[in-house]
């Protein structure tokens, strides 16, 4: 019962980072019907940028999201701008193809730059934990997941509340419509896709001090944030919330039970089923 | 039927002995290059145009992108290379064992999938293709998980006492490369012209069209995945015997998917050279890249010093550098030339004319 609550425990600490990523896939998707296949390459350059900043300049991986937040908001942007923008409307698989390959660059050139070696970025409190009530709970997980629940929380009031965040949602929900409604369209185009980016920079700043860093890291959670996004309802906001925490569970627990190897075989496997039984998601009303 | 090469009669005969004499020099080749690095690379090639061509079956004739057929290749690979270092079982039988494992794969793939449709078909895939690729790294002790499988020595044919094939050089692999190639064109072409091609077609431009003439979706979508999968699963038996390693991040991979299916759009989807000529762009940029080429030219011609900075970058780190030139490659293809090589140059050409006109 014990391991069964830790593994439950630490599967939540960890879907609220998966959740970020999975929000920032599904604002990208709702948008512009533009499945990003390089979202987990732009998570690697998150952690890559979180681990120069701190081994450079030795600036702590969870305030460094001050700086990776922006950044990656502006890179983000600058790839819609440049790549994505010439295939809104195009067919998926042309889509699809094209962001794969702008994964491809992204971690090769990174395996260029800074070889294929594993880095680790090891802080103080990289191995700490404390117990409560016998469970034990990583302090870098707990610290991330409180992170991921504020940027959460800013993100649900920027959407509902501000002008920009509604317009988002309505491109989103009727992108002709509200290019009627005299909504700058492009402009929300770029403002998502950088949106997007920055949540998947920042998830991997968070991330950053309990994983492996390598170029090719990005493929798994790619793949993570597609599940997330289906699990959830394509396109649906609190569906990737759920998605990401359930999907976190899913793999904390898989992994006790089914050894560690076989956990992300228990994600593709859920996801194959949702794709089967509901392919609109939990969440989602849409007529996939 | 519509002629294989070309659209009127004139041109089909000239094209035809064009065809065969292209056909005829390749039989020739291993009798005059004595080259085994240019034996390699014409293999290489071959294994790729089969990897193109059988994926142009599903995606490009059917419409159906399936980014998951490092799944079949490595189901062939897999099988094979079992049964011949584990059972001692020649590659000759191995390989209508990998095709069947690919066939009942491909089958359950396909029931499952095909009730998906457009990105929602190309996510299944992928997820089914990582399946595999886990799978065969934690089943240690039928795959060798994360080490491969080294082939020792290849088990000859013979029948009887007579050696059919030996397998000892590059020569054999030559001629069952060009085979296979020839078997895949041909089975392309009889597939375009066939009835069997005109639903695939119908399928790809308009399934729900497509349906509403009678035409079963899921019934002839798995019959291209199951062609599709099978002449895969060849690909990845030939190559298995002829490198002679293979482990799950090289013949299951994310990348080797995304390798076959820009086999297809750099030489153009759903036509019967685009793989042909995409395994032509490819394999040689891709090898001269992997061999450092380029950095080795830049040295050796005094433009980069070799002990210089920016020379052991090239001599370290170039060589990786192939998957990034796909994935530039992918980029350029799509934004500027979403035809393919061949469609550019049939419209180029219809540009030209219209000026001459």
């Amino acid at each position: 019962m014990t391991i069964f609550l830790q593994s439950l425990i630490s599967g939540i600490l960890v879907g609220g980072v998966y959740a970020l990523i999975g929000i920032g896939l599904t604002i990208i998707f709702g948008v512009m019907r533009v499945i990003n296949f390089a979202h987990g390459d732009l998570l690697m350059v998150g952690m890559y940028g979180t681990f120069y900043l701190f081994t450079l300049f030795n600036i702590d991986p969870f305030i460094s999201i001050v700086i990776t937040m922006p950044l990656m908001f502006l890179y983000g942007g600058f790839l819609q701008k440049v790549f994505i923008n010439r295939i809104i409307g195009s067919l998926p698989q042309n889509q699809i193809l094209l962001t794969i390959g702008m994964g491809l660059v992204m971690s090769n050139g990174i395996m260029l730059a800074f070889t294929s070696d594993y880095k680790i970025l090891s802080t103080t409190y990289s191995s700490s934990s404390f117990d409560i009530l016998g469970i034990s709970i990583s302090t870098p997980l707990l610290i991330s997941f409180a992170i991921t629940a504020g940027i959460t929380a800013v993100l649900y009031w920027f959407l509902l509340k501000t002008d920009t965040g509604q317009a988002i949602r309505a491109t989103a929900q009727d992108r002709e419509a509200a290019q009627l409604m005299g909504i700058n369209v492009k402009r929300m185009s770029i403002i998502a896709f950088g949106l997007g980016a920055s949540l998947a920079g920042t998830a991997g700043a968070l991330i950053s001090p309990t994983y492996y860093i390598f170029p090719q890291v990005g493929s798994t959670f790619t793949l993570k944030a597609f599940v997330i996004t289906v699990l959830g309802g394509m396109g649906s906001i609190v569906g990737a919330t759920l998605g990401g925490i359930l999907i976190g569970v899913a793999e904390s627990i898989g992994g006790v039970y089914f050894g560690s190897g076989w956990k992300e075989v228990v994600v593709f496997v859920l996801f194959l089923l949702v794709l089967l039984f509901k392919p609109s998601g939990l969440m989602g009303k849409s007529n996939a | 039927m519509k002629p294989l090469f070309g659209n009127t009669r004139g041109i089909g005969a000239l094209s035809a002995i064009a065809g065969l004499a292209v056909i005829t020099l390749l039989f020739l080749f291993p009798r005059f290059v004595e080259s085994t690095y240019a034996l390699h690379i014409m293999i290489l090639i071959f294994i790729s145009i089969v990897m193109g061509s059988s994926w142009n079956l599903l995606g490009g004739y059917t419409g159906q992108y399936s980014v998951g057929h490092s799944a079949y290749f490595g189901m062939g690979a897999y099988t094979t290379m079992i049964l011949m270092q584990f059972r001692q079982v020649p590659p000759w039988l191995g390989i209508w064992c990998g095709m069947a494992a690919a066939l009942v794969v491909a089958l359950v793939i396909g029931s499952i999938c095909f009730r998906l449709r457009g990105p929602y078909f190309v996510l299944a895939s992928i997820a089914v293709a990582e399946i595999f690729r886990v799978s065969a790294l934690n089943l240690k002790n039928v795959t060798n998980g994360a080490e491969g499988i080294l082939t020792t020595e290849v088990p000859p044919l013979k029948i009887g006492a007579t050696l059919i094939t030996d397998f000892s050089s590059k020569v054999p692999f030559y001629y069952t490369g060009l085979a296979f190639v020839l078997l895949v064109i041909l089975v392309t072409w009889l597939i375009q012209n066939s009835k069997l091609g005109y639903y695939f077609q119908a399928i790809r431009e308009d399934q729900d069209a497509a349906h509403s003439l009678g035409i079963s979706l899921t019934f002839y979508k798995n019959v291209a995945l199951s062609l599709s999968a099978v002449l895969t699963s060849l690909a990845g038996s030939l190559y298995a015997v002829y490198v002679g390693f293979i482990d799950p991040s090289t013949v299951l991979a994310l990348d080797l998917s995304v390798q076959i299916v820009l086999i297809c759009i750099i030489g153009g989807i759903g036509t019967i050279f685009g793989p042909v000529i995409g395994a032509l762009v490819l394999v040689p940029l891709s090898e001269a890249l992997r061999s450092n080429m380029i950095g080795g030219f830049l040295i050796s011609s005094g433009i980069v010093k070799a002990d210089s900075a920016f020379g052991s970058f090239l001599t370290e780190n170039l060589s990786h550098a192939h998957v990034l030139i796909y994935g530039i490659l992918v980029v350029v293809v799509i934004l500027f030339m979403p035809d393919g090589v061949l469609g550019f140059a049939k419209a180029v050409a219809a540009r030209k004319r219209k000026e001459v006109a």
